[in-house]
């Protein structure tokens, strides 16, 4: 048996997972094994396709070529509707651009898919609402709209919905990119924290730092493949590939 | 130059007690039928506009029809969408006059006058309905595209269905986007109701008409004129103030929804603009 395999448990697995827009070929068979609790890190230039590749696994953009398993059950193939709604009900995903509902306030957007979802009642949605919003310092916005809430607060109510789903996987796309610096730091405590409770976490980022304290492994993603990956002091600090080297000089001279 | 006060206001004329009755009836058809036809016309258009966007391979079997509809009955005049619909209903409803055999659409359905309303006023309602629910369905389609994408994906990733995401999260989002079009459609389709005097339905047009026969004096069809612009002129700038106000919005950079903060915007220099 394949070392990856026996060592990682093939919790969520990307075989050779192809995807292309038009004639551009972003993802060009991506290899990849998580295991249960694993905290990985990905990191690649822009246009590598580290955001693509998240959004292949909760088949946001489902991949033309090549297989994902979720606890061993198979999720793309067209038609795979079984496997689209076992995906969805067991990852969640933050954004990059917060993308909170605009028209509802902070605790119904934290309710409103649990409620139509999971069908769960609205004391009950309310109560893991405010527990999970508590959880992420905002228990006095339960009410406040989303514009009335800084970028920083936005993206912990964001994560507070996907949460508040019960997710086995958290997907976060870039989510402090679009953040002023001052508000950076909130919402990466709470990715930590998040961490350190054992959660199973894909999480495509420009934050280094974050990366080498939170992450089990580091995946350097260029031009559409994993070029290097491994624990974050092997590949943050003595990276192997030439590419790795050029983007993480880049990266780190600021 | 009293000739011509006299024609247009002449006072006696327009507050003849029988003549101001029979001009407010009228201007309360007006009214009525601009409510009914208004409310049916909104959720008509509203269902069109999701049928439009029906997603996937098979959706095209809705998509399709659904856009030949909204594109046929753009092109139609109003007056001949009423002429139709009240002449051949009213037809269809009626035996046959050669073989005495019985109408094929039901009398309640052919000649409606549900609610005592008469059957010009329903038929009036059907033909504005069809042809403001084509209208209404392109204003909601432009609200349906406004939304960013960005909250399909995080209704999606929550687990919400297509549906549930289009109820939810699109449609409520949409309909705010275009209230002030809707409105100002709804002005235009207020207008278009005086069209139903063709069909025999004394609404305020046809009450100043009958008058102008009468006393050759075109006063009370002023006074219609004047109660039209009693209620569109206010319509018109609550148009403007609800544009005005979703402009504040999109300038400070909010997506919309919610009250607007009570604080100032941080931009400066727009005050006086």
């Amino acid at each position: 048996m394949e070392q990856a395999t026996s060592s990682n448990g093939g919790f969520l697995r990307l075989e050779d997972v192809h995807k292309r827009f038009g004639p551009l070929e972003v993802l060009k068979g991506v290899n990849l094994d998580v295991a249960q609790g694993e905290v990985i890190c990905i990191l690649g230039p822009s246009g590598s396709g580290k955001s693509t590749l998240l959004r292949c696994v909760n088949l946001l953009e489902p991949p033309e070529a090549g297989r994902i398993l979720l606890e061993g059950k198979e999720i793309t193939g067209a038609g795979n509707r079984e496997g689209l709604d076992f995906v969805r009900r067991r990852v969640g995903m933050v954004f990059q651009q917060f993308n909170l509902f605009p028209h509802k306030s902070v605790l119904e957007n934290v309710t409103m898919a649990q409620r139509t979802v999971l069908d769960r009642s609205e004391k009950e949605a309310a109560e893991r609402g405010r527990e999970l919003l508590e959880r992420v310092g905002l228990s006095d916005k339960l009410d406040e709209y989303p514009d009335r809430l800084s970028g920083g607060q936005q993206q912990r109510v964001a994560i507070s919905r996907a949460l508040a789903m019960d997710p086995e996987v958290m997907l976060f796309d870039e989510v402090t990119s679009a953040l002023d610096p001052e508000l950076v730091k909130g919402v990466l405590d709470v990715m930590r924290e998040l961490a350190g409770s054992g959660m199973t976490m894909l999480v495509v980022t420009h934050e280094i730092g974050f990366a080498r304290e939170a992450a089990n492994r580091v995946v350097f993603m260029d031009d559409g493949v994993v070029v290097e990956e491994g624990s974050p002091d092997q590949v943050i600090d003595s990276p192997r590939e030439q590419r790795t080297k050029q983007f993480l000089g880049l990266v780190l001279e600021h | 130059m009293d000739r011509i006060l006299q024609e247009y206001f002449d006072l006696g004329v327009m507050f003849d007690p029988d003549n101001f009755d029979k001009v407010i009836d009228g201007f309360w058809f007006t009214i009525r039928l601009s409510i009914v036809a208004g409310i049916t016309s909104l959720l008509f258009g509203l269902l069109l506009a999701v049928l439009r966007q029906t997603p996937g391979k098979w959706g095209g079997l809705v998509r399709g029809p659904t856009i030949a509809y909204i594109d046929v009955f753009r092109g139609v005049p109003q007056l001949l969408t009423i002429l139709i619909v009240s002449l051949s209903l009213a037809a269809l409803a009626s035996p046959n006059l050669e073989t005495g055999e019985d109408g094929v659409l039901p009398r309640w359905l052919g000649i409606p006058e549900w609610f005592g309303l008469p059957a010009p006023f329903w038929y009036g309602v059907i033909a504005i309905t069809l042809t403001y629910g084509a209208y209404f369905a392109e204003v909601y389609r432009a609200g349906i595209e406004a939304v960013p994408e960005g909250q399909t994906e995080a209704a999606r990733s929550l687990g919400m269905s297509y549906a549930q995401c289009m109820r939810q999260v699109i449609i409520p989002q949409a309909v705010r986007k275009v209230i002030p079009p809707l409105l100002n459609d709804f002005i235009a389709l207020m207008k278009d109701t005086t069209l139903v005097s063709v069909i025999g339905l004394i609404e305020v047009v046809q009450a100043g008409r009958d008058i102008q026969n009468l006393e050759f004096n075109s006063s009370a069809l002023m006074l219609g004129a004047i109660l039209f612009i009693l209620v569109t002129i206010p319509l018109a700038r609550q148009v403007d103030v609800l544009i005005a106000r979703e402009q504040r919005k999109t300038r400070r950079g909010g997506s919309g929804g919610g009250d607007a903060p009570s604080e100032p915007p941080p931009t400066t220099g727009m005050a006086g603009a």
